[in-house]
């Protein structure tokens, strides 16, 4: 059964906001010209868990994202919440995409940018506090985002994404530019950020296959624009029939 | 919810706008040029009122109107038409280099929010830019120049709706171009277009001459004549608005090619169909305190009981002068006063190398019921003779006709060029400064 075009979706209540959902991407394809840039993508998103979605370079993951979130339109394929499609222009009200690689707003203030999503989207003085807090923004808030370094720059965007409400973030090189530590503990923000409260399903794009083994619950594997496997680490290795002591590279280059 | 959210767009557009250099750069040189149109209006006025001594004018002739406010608000129409579009275009094409676009397709207002925020800004920048020509105003009046409230009012909100325009424009050029440089380039080829419709329509009349009436130029001549066209008004609002649209429809991102592209043209569409059914309406008000787009009151009291459709038909090319008067001192009034009136131009071009003689060329036919009369005259007295005539009654009295008095002033404006020159340079310099300044100040603070 072919997956319906997106386009043709038709409309649904939307989920209850601030609570984990359960969602289903199928058979999502993107074509630039004869370039097939996703080809049949395949997989499930569960409620509160940490998703990561990984593959090399041009793989294919920025524009699985873009097309999940309704960013880009896909050629074929559909988004579906408990059996229903999600049209891409509600799909704002279901998920928040965090792009890798934009520079918003280049002269105004972190301080200002974070009041402005959180005024934007609902989001209370603590929450704001909090996350600033827990990223270590505090020293930056009097800084334009046009003179952050790469890493202070992402953990603004990251803060951004934390303080909207959506029940599915997805986060694009959520660790890019970042050091071993800030690493390190961005991951601890947003496992605490996931197992918290309702808790918040995360969906993150690596590039770097150690931070997506150390962070995520299960894996969806990408190659040239198609799913090669989906996951938990264990469940990938049986697949590629290796043992408990091979690593998530080891699984990526047996199945792909 | 939905208020408060919206308060915050629209900040974020104000703050965007006071970020961007191109905005303080029209605010800098928008001080210049009104000073310098100002100061050269002021001095020919106060020279025909008889300031250098020379002999002064007849006062009737001494018009604010197009003496003092049209010139010194001209500034605006340059500012439209060079400076204006480039913060526009920044504001848009920005949002789409940074990725900003990215999180504003996101927001949970419609996007259709997102960019009617941004039309408020930018109405709201063009409105500050418009100080320097209030400063103009105020100081003419401050030494004793007369405005007249209805006319000037028109004239400003003329150049409100030129800037309407001008953000329509840019803003789809913005949101249809891949870079702002792209963006300007379209934005300046649509107003290079627009001076060769104008130019085109002033030899060939017809439909193309129908069309250039709504030129930016064009139309904002209207309004600086004192004459305030619902038609006019309609289309400006509907060509801004519709630019508006146009962006809107392209920037959502997530919407397959082809939707955008069918969208597009159905928005186009729209605005020609509006625009085309706006430009019957006939309605309009000559607000000039001189009734220069009027015949005597008398007059017009006359004509609106003569119920019958007047032809006219005119053996005037379009590039000949004298149907420029006929259309401004005779047609354009007797369509604004009589129940219907239809003119057939039925001369063609004289420019053409191979053109024929008309035998007729220079005749001007007017029909009232069976009555025919030509005359060739182009001036309103002579056009109204002829009416009543046709129409078998006598002129009316015009003896409580008031005149127009006209407001010569003699007195000097020494302080102009401080004012333009130095201290609005300084107040735009050291606001910008300021507000540079925030933020940096507070970088890394423990």
């Amino acid at each position: 059964m072919s997956a319906p075009p997106p386009d043709a979706a038709p409309d649904i209540s939307l989920p209850a906001l601030n609570r984990p959902v359960d969602v289903r991407v199928e058979g999502l394809s993107k074509r630039y010209g004869p370039f097939w840039a996703l080809r049949d993508a395949s997989f499930d998103v569960h409620a509160g868990e940490i998703l990561g979605l990984i593959g090399p370079n041009g793989s294919g993951k920025t524009t699985l994202f873009r097309s999940v979130a309704g960013l880009a339109p896909a050629t074929s394929g559909a988004v579906r919440h408990a059996g229903e499609v999600i049209a891409p222009k509600h799909r704002k009200h279901f998920l928040y995409f965090v792009p890798d690689g934009i520079r918003p707003w280049p002269d105004q203030t972190v301080d200002w940018v974070l009041r402005f999503t959180a005024g934007l989207h609902g989001a209370t003085v603590q929450a704001r506090d909090e996350i600033v807090e827990s990223l270590g923004l505090a020293s930056l808030l009097g800084a334009r985002l046009r003179e952050l370094s790469k890493g202070e720059h992402r953990r603004v965007m990251l803060a951004v994404g934390l303080l909207t409400p959506q029940p599915l973030l997805m986060l694009d090189e959520p660790f890019d530019g970042l050091d071993l530590r800030q690493t390190r503990d961005v991951m601890s923000v947003l496992t605490a950020h996931a197992r918290s409260g309702v808790g918040r399903t995360l969906f993150l794009s690596i590039h770097q296959l150690g931070d997506a083994a150390r962070i995520c619950d299960r894996l969806v594997l990408l190659s040239e624009g198609r799913v090669a496997g989906e996951g938990t680490l264990n469940e990938l290795r049986a697949r590629a029939n290796l043992g408990e002591a091979h690593s998530l590279e080891d699984v990526f280059l047996a199945l792909t | 919810m939905s208020v408060h959210r919206t308060r915050w767009l629209l900040e974020k557009e104000l703050r965007e706008l006071a970020a961007s250099r191109s905005y303080w750069l029209l605010l800098l040189v928008i001080g210049a040029l009104v000073g310098h149109q100002f100061m050269t209006a002021t001095s020919i006025y106060t020279e025909a009122s008889g300031a250098g001594g020379g002999p002064a004018a007849l006062s009737q002739g001494l018009s604010p109107l197009e003496g003092i406010v049209v010139p010194t608000l001209g500034a605006y129409d340059i500012a439209a038409t060079l400076l204006f579009p480039f913060v526009v275009i920044r504001l848009i094409a920005n949002e789409k280099q940074t990725g900003a676009l990215a999180l504003t397709l996101q927001s949970p207002l419609p996007f259709a929010a997102t960019m009617a925020a941004k039309l408020l800004a930018l109405l709201a920048a063009w409105l500050v830019a418009g100080l320097a020509g209030a400063i103009a105003l105020v100081t003419w009046r401050g030494v004793g120049g007369h405005l007249y409230g209805p006319e000037t009012m028109t004239v400003v909100l003329g150049h409100v709706l030129r800037g309407l325009l001008t953000i329509g424009v840019s803003a789809a050029a913005a949101a249809l171009a891949t870079s702002a440089a792209s963006a300007a380039i379209v934005a300046l080829t649509v107003t290079l277009g627009t001076w060769a419709l104008d130019y085109v329509a002033a030899a060939r009349g017809g439909v193309i001459a129908s069309v250039a009436a709504y030129t930016p130029s064009a139309a904002l001549r209207v309004f600086e004549h004192g004459e305030l066209r619902v038609a006019t008004l309609l289309i400006l609002v509907t060509l801004g608005v519709g630019g508006l649209v146009v962006a809107t429809v392209w920037l959502r991102e997530g919407e397959q090619v082809s939707r955008r592209v069918r969208d597009v043209v159905f928005a186009l569409v729209a605005i020609v169909a509006l625009c085309i059914a706006f430009a019957r309406v006939r309605d309009s008000r000559d607000v000039s305190e001189d009734r220069r787009n009027s015949f005597p009151g008398a007059d017009e009291a006359a004509l609106r009981t003569i119920d019958a459709p007047l032809h006219v038909t005119v053996y005037l090319a379009a590039e000949d002068p004298r149907l420029v008067d006929l259309e401004r001192g005779v047609l354009a009034k007797l369509r604004r006063t009589m129940n219907e009136v239809d003119v057939t131009y039925a001369a063609r071009g004289r420019s053409g190398l191979f053109e024929r003689p008309d035998q007729h060329y220079g005749e001007i036919w007017y029909q009232l019921g069976d009555r025919r009369e030509m005359t060739r005259s182009t001036t309103d007295e002579i056009v109204l003779e002829t009416i009543y005539r046709l129409a078998g009654r006598a002129a009316p009295s015009a003896a409580n006709e008031k005149p127009y008095p006209g407001y010569p002033v003699t007195a000097r404006m020494t302080a102009v060029p401080w004012i333009f020159f130095l201290a609005w340079p300084l107040v735009v310099m050291v606001t910008w400064w300021l507000g540079r300044r925030r933020g940096v100040s507070r970088r890394r603070i423990d």
